[in-house]
């Protein structure tokens, strides 16, 4: 009857506050069984560490809207290798440009789902980076 | 957490649930260093229902019952996190550690959540003396109580000076977490009279203190006085060696009528140490109904196992039948799960 649940922490960082993508993207993950930890905006990198730290969270979703997604990315990437947490995957959403997708993955983001990503896309991506089921989603297209 | 690089066993115990995070004398030690991932890995396996961790939490227990709990449930959006927020701010300019083990009880069909609670809280998002953990229901029903009580197990190790436990009031089983608190802080809002109503359900007799939050709103000093009266009629209302639960007035998000509320809980705190003959009685109460919700998860969890799930069916089958009454069906099933 308990079961093991992917848990998944949701964040927008800085000064971004275009946070309808990630409050649809928090719903739509929780309608697929998922136990979403939702911090909303103006979080810090130290700020998501803490949390994913209390929270055990299997994985870290990103969301932006301006440019400095970079920057942001690759300074919560670092202090998550020193936290000793740089193995929980992480994904980005948002409005990421194509050509940085290589740049992002260099610095170790595990996921990528810009404009025009699916929901089938988003969970088998979880499913995979977490190695945990979702009750309705059995590695579609595998 | 530290900005130590280390977390080398960490590292390991979060890649699988096969890694051996240590003997439970080694889990216990490090609990009390307050190692928050040990924590944190610890609740997320009582979450899943991890068997394996019951002689753990036994060690826990009888170590267990020092960090006062103080218990925030009112229905959603009456401004519990919010209130948590200002407690726990208090709290730290008290020099206080503070941990917070924040429930959702809200279950939908796909099992999922959003717990979003931590959003209000953010401002200690870098505070390293603040602990904040989310739980979801997970479709359980009388076994998220248990669940939540377990957790508080591992908080209650790690050697906080406070904790607070936010849920949602509205259903029993948010109820029953409130049987691990020592202090019982009820919140409503100026709704029209209709929160007092909707109060009655038993939640009025376990409140030790009672808030009416966004005391800006209209109808404020009306929620008052109507709680006020309703209070006059519990049944321990009248007698003179108990404690008489006070009604405040806040504005969470302004951080109004914080002040009274935290020498409210520390009053309260201060009434049990005085009076050990009513704590006795109320924890023996508390514990009383724990140990009653314990024996039906137990058996609930026996039930799933293999051939008994079939052997209930079977039951269930004969008693739709009429072959078999609710009784006797009863009995059979407790007989075979005591073997
Ligand atoms: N007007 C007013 N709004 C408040 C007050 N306290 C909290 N709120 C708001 O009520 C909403 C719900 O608050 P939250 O703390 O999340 O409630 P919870 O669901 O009980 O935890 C938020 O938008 C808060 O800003 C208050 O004293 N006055
Ligand atoms: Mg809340």
């Amino acid at each position: 009857m308990p079961q093991q649940k992917i848990r998944c922490l949701l964040a927008m960082l800085g000064t971004d506050v275009h946070n309808k993508g990630i409050r649809t993207l928090a719903q739509l993950l929780r309608d697929r069984g998922v136990e979403v930890i939702y911090l909303g905006e103006h979080n810090t990198a130290g700020g998501v560490i803490n949390a994913l730290i209390a929270e055990d969270a299997d994985v870290v979703g990103l969301s932006y809207s301006t440019a400095t997604y970079l920057h942001y990315t690759r300074d919560l990437l670092d202090k998550m290798r020193t936290a000793g947490v740089g193995d929980v995957p992480l994904m980005l959403g948002g409005l990421i440009h194509a050509d940085d997708e290589p740049a992002l993955r260099e610095m170790g983001v595990r996921g990528i789902f810009g404009p025009g990503s699916t929901m089938d896309q988003i969970v088998e991506f979880l499913q995979t980076a977490t190695g945990k089921t979702l009750p309705g989603g059995a590695a579609a297209g595998a | 957490m530290s900005d130590r690089p280390g977390g080398e066993s960490v590292a390991v115990t979060r890649t699988g649930t096969g890694a051996d995070p240590g003997t439970d004398l080694q889990i216990i030690e490090s609990l009390a260093r307050g190692e928050l991932r040990v924590a944190a890995r610890l609740i997320s396996r009582i979450e899943s229902g991890d068997p394996a961790i019951l002689p753990l939490l036994a060690a826990l227990h009888a170590r267990g019952g020092k960090t006062p709990l103080i218990g925030i449930t009112g229905p959603p959006g009456a401004g519990k996190s919010t209130l948590v927020d200002q407690l726990i701010f208090r709290y730290r300019q008290q020099g206080k550690r503070v941990a917070v083990l924040a429930v959702d009880p809200s279950s939908p069909f796909s099992g999922g959540a959003i717990l979003g609670d931590r959003i209000r809280m953010n401002r200690h998002s870098a505070d390293e003396d603040v602990f904040i953990r989310s739980m979801a229901a997970r479709g359980r029903l009388g076994g998220l109580a248990i669940a939540a009580g377990d957790a508080l197990l591992v908080l209650d190790a790690m050697g906080w000076d406070v904790i607070l436990i936010e849920t949602v009031g509205v259903g029993q089983s948010e109820i029953d977490i409130l049987r691990h608190a020592h202090t019982v802080v009820i919140v409503q809002t100026p709704a029209g009279g209709d929160a007092v109503q909707a109060l009655k359900a038993g939640v009025l007799e376990v409140g030790d203190i009672f808030v009416v939050n966004k005391a800006d709103a209209a109808g404020a000093d009306r929620t008052v006085s109507q709680l006020r009266e309703a209070l006059s009629f519990r049944s321990d209302a009248q007698e003179p060696e108990s404690w008489h639960a006070p009604v405040l007035k806040t504005q969470a998000v302004e951080g109004l009528g914080i002040d009274e509320l935290v020498l409210s809980i520390a009053a309260q705190a201060e009434f049990w140490r005085s009076h050990p003959q009513q704590r006795a009685t109320r924890r023996r109460l508390q514990t009383r109904l724990l140990l009653i919700d314990q024996i039906a998860e137990t058996l609930h969890q026996r039930q799933q196992a293999g051939d008994r799930q079939q052997r209930f069916e079977q039951l269930l089958d004969e008693v739709l039948a009429r072959r078999c009454d609710l009784h006797t069906a009863a009995s059979r099933l407790l007989d075979h799960a005591m073997k």
